[in-house]
């Protein structure tokens, strides 16, 4: 190995000298006031999420296109600044980073991954900017966050308090949890356990597991030597798809069940039929029959929208209209201060930015319910209900079975 | 007992699926001595070039395989033509990181084509056979048998065959090689199709068990590296021991920790192996 040192010509040095002169002589590149607005979005366009990521970023592209070709916020364009989170905490600091810093953003849009999310929040309340994600675990709106954060999932209480009162109903005994290791894998363990134990029935075990290993067998030996009736998979699709897998080939033929975004259409065409025949599914339902949705449905080209791309587009309809409800101060500080004022209450119910800015030119309260629901937060930023939906697995088709 | 043996078993097929990329990983490294972490891209090449070959032209798994070996080995040749060889005389630590970039860049060319959803051969999933309390799949039974023909292949080659012998010689002495009439470019070029095509092999044969996306090779090739490291950079039979080793442990880890410590547990086995023998479990010669 040699450790001689690449030699810097003097072109190349005052080049950088140069480049750094412009950077920093540059004007601001985004005021308050004026100008246009500038918005981050932070999807999983890579990973375990990255079956999501590129949706849930047309989705809020589409909602700034149609909202710059109604004229904007008071006039101003929307300007998108669309970074990758990489479904990883340390790619997605760097990404909040140059949002944050170099873009100017108001707002970052469309975490996915709640270890994401973690991360970045506190970057987001440390500079002022607003954070909205898809999240679930509960931990996440238990930061510090000082209001500076909202989330349009369901938290772990509400999903797997749910998923629960699903399972009491399919009558199943002896439950068993195969986490992977993510902030909400224990406490999910947990809520699960004590909604089945009030209904007579019982968690008999769980084990946390780590998502990146391509072989999960000693796991599932612990797992059967607990002998269950329903084992709950609770990771995301690359790893679920091999503990199906081997399920199926140490002959397990009690139920499973899993999130919808770890078995979806795409986990189910990548399978055979009789490995995911009779998986039960739970999915957060978006507002189906909403406007909002169908708008939406129609311009991404799908009937079946993923509940995350319908949390985006409600994402930056909700920060538009904040931004417009105060006046065009377009910084995180104005939306914490303005989004519960468009998005519950008495006003009129708008499920569009387009409209919503209209009225709010015209002096109108609004009470915005979007594409994935109502859109009503609490004081800690969790929404106040959400309906799930439950799904089962035939012939590698999801059919619903249950609305909770 | 049975739970041990079982969890033995277990690690074995684990090692297994690791043993075959870091073959090539060695390979390449014992004679172009730098770490071509390209092999995770590649890995991931191989898996798409069997996917392709077995959906579209509805090849079984052993013909998939066979395409995924050659037409990754190609893809390593040239790959390595245009970018890495020309990188290498600044030093190894500047073709290791080149080699890190370049495997991004692929990835991304293979996210590019097929999207990031993830993808399944068309095969059938085959059960486990059981006796006594103890299972093996058939699928890890396979792999062990195609990373020991593997590395069987490659040692009769090195041993006994000329073009394996200059390749020995340019492992050992690069410029006594060249002295002698051996053609450096002309090696490098065969050890990187061998090389990189055992990676492919090892992404097609990692994709029969999981799935594969553009991630598939990435994800394993921080433990690829580090079966290589245990059994000793540049051995490949060390590199199968190594693999095993690690797989072994982190599976009868389980016998006392949890299993979300499995990866911390195959780390610390670097570290113990590469405290008490530096030069890994087997030392540096090629074989």
């Amino acid at each position: 190995m040699t450790d001689d040192c690449i030699p810097m010509s003097r072109r190349t040095l005052l080049t950088g000298a140069a480049a750094l002169a412009l950077a920093t002589a540059a004007p601001g590149a985004a005021r308050a006031q004026g100008g246009p607005i500038r918005l981050g979005t932070l999807t999983p366009l890579t990973g375990a999420g990255g079956s999501y990521g590129p949706s849930m970023r047309r989705a809020m592209e589409w909602v700034a296109s149609e909202v710059n070709a109604a004229g904007g916020v008071l006039g101003r364009k929307v300007e998108l600044a669309s970074e990758d989170d990489q479904t990883n905490p340390e790619a997605a600091v760097r990404a909040a980073r140059k949002l944050i810093d170099v873009d100017k953003v108001a707002a970052i849009m469309g975490t996915w991954a709640s270890a994401v999310t973690t991360a970045v929040a506190p970057l987001c309340w440390e500079s002022k900017t607003f954070l909205t994600t898809v999240s679930g675990s509960d931990t996440i709106t238990q930061l510090p966050h000082q209001g500076y954060l909202v989330r349009t999932q369901p938290n772990t209480h509400l999903q797997i308090g749910k998923l629960g009162e699903f399972l009491l109903s399919l009558k199943v005994k002896r439950v068993f949890v195969l986490g992977a290791q993510t902030p909400f894998a224990v406490p999910s363990q947990k809520r699960l356990g004590e909604v089945l134990s009030a209904g007579g029935s019982e968690l008999i075990g769980g084990l946390v597991y780590d998502k990146d290993k391509t072989t999960f067998r000693s796991e599932i030996d612990q797992a059967l030597k607990a002998r269950p009736d329903m084992i709950y998979l609770n990771g995301y699709t690359p790893d679920t798809t091999v503990l199906m897998k081997e399920l199926y080939k140490v002959g397990y033929t009690a139920g499973k069940v899993a999130q919808g975004y770890a078995v979806n259409q795409k986990l189910l065409d990548s399978l055979p039929a009789e490995v995911t025949d009779g998986t039960y599914t739970a999915t957060p339902s978006p507002a189906v029959d909403s406007a909002g949705y169908k708008r939406l449905a129609k311009f991404l080209g799908t009937a079946d929208l993923d509940p995350y791309s319908c949390q985006c587009h409600d994402h930056i309809s909700l920060v538009l209209l904040s931004i417009a409800r105060a006046r065009g101060e377009a910084t995180g500080t104005a939306i914490r201060d303005n989004i519960r004022k468009i998005s519950q209450g008495n006003g009129i119910k708008v499920d569009s930015a387009v409209d919503g800015l209209k009225l709010i030119a015209q002096g109108k309260d609004i009470n915005y319910e979007g594409a994935s629901g109502p859109c009503d937060f609490t004081e800690i930023g969790d929404i106040v209900d959400c309906k799930i939906r439950f799904d089962r697995a035939e012939k590698t088709k999801l059919k619903q079975i249950a609305i909770l | 007992m049975i739970e041990v043996l079982q969890l033995l078993i277990n690690g074995l097929v684990a090692g297994t699926i690791l043993a075959v990329p870091a073959i090539g990983f060695t390979a390449i490294y014992a004679v172009l001595r730098f770490p071509n972490f390209t092999v995770a891209s590649h890995a991931t090449i191989g898996a798409f070039a069997g996917y392709v070959a077995n959906t579209a032209f509805g090849f079984p798994a052993w013909a998939a395989v066979a395409v995924a070996f050659v037409v990754t080995g190609a893809a390593g040749v040239v790959n390595d033509e245009i970018v890495l060889k020309p990188l290498r005389p600044a030093g190894a630590l500047t073709a290791a990181i080149a080699a890190v970039a370049l495997t991004i860049v692929l990835e991304n060319v293979i996210r590019f084509v097929w999207g990031n959803d993830l993808r399944g051969y068309d095969l059938p999933i085959r059960r486990d056979w059981q006796w006594a309390g103890i299972r093996v799949g058939p699928q890890q039974v396979e792999n062990l048998a195609i990373a020991i023909a593997a590395m069987g292949a490659l040692f009769l080659f090195l041993a006994f065959t000329r073009t394996g012998k200059a390749m020995r010689a340019v492992a050992d002495n690069p410029m006594l090689a060249g002295i002698k009439g051996i053609d450096a470019d002309r090696v490098a070029r065969l050890v990187n199709f061998v090389g990189m095509g055992l990676a492919g092999v090892g992404g097609m044969l990692l994709g029969l068990d999981t799935s594969i996306d553009p991630l598939t090779g990435f994800r394993v090739i921080l433990s690829v590296f580090a079966a290589a490291v245990v059994g000793g950079l540049g051995s490949i039979p060390g590199a199968v021991v190594g693999a095993l080793t690690i797989g072994v442990a982190e599976e009868l880890s389980l016998l006392s920790l949890a299993p979300a410590y499995k990866t911390a547990v195959g780390f610390a086995a670097i570290l113990v192996v590469l405290t008490l023998r530096p030069r890994g479990l087997l030392g540096e010669r090629a074989f």
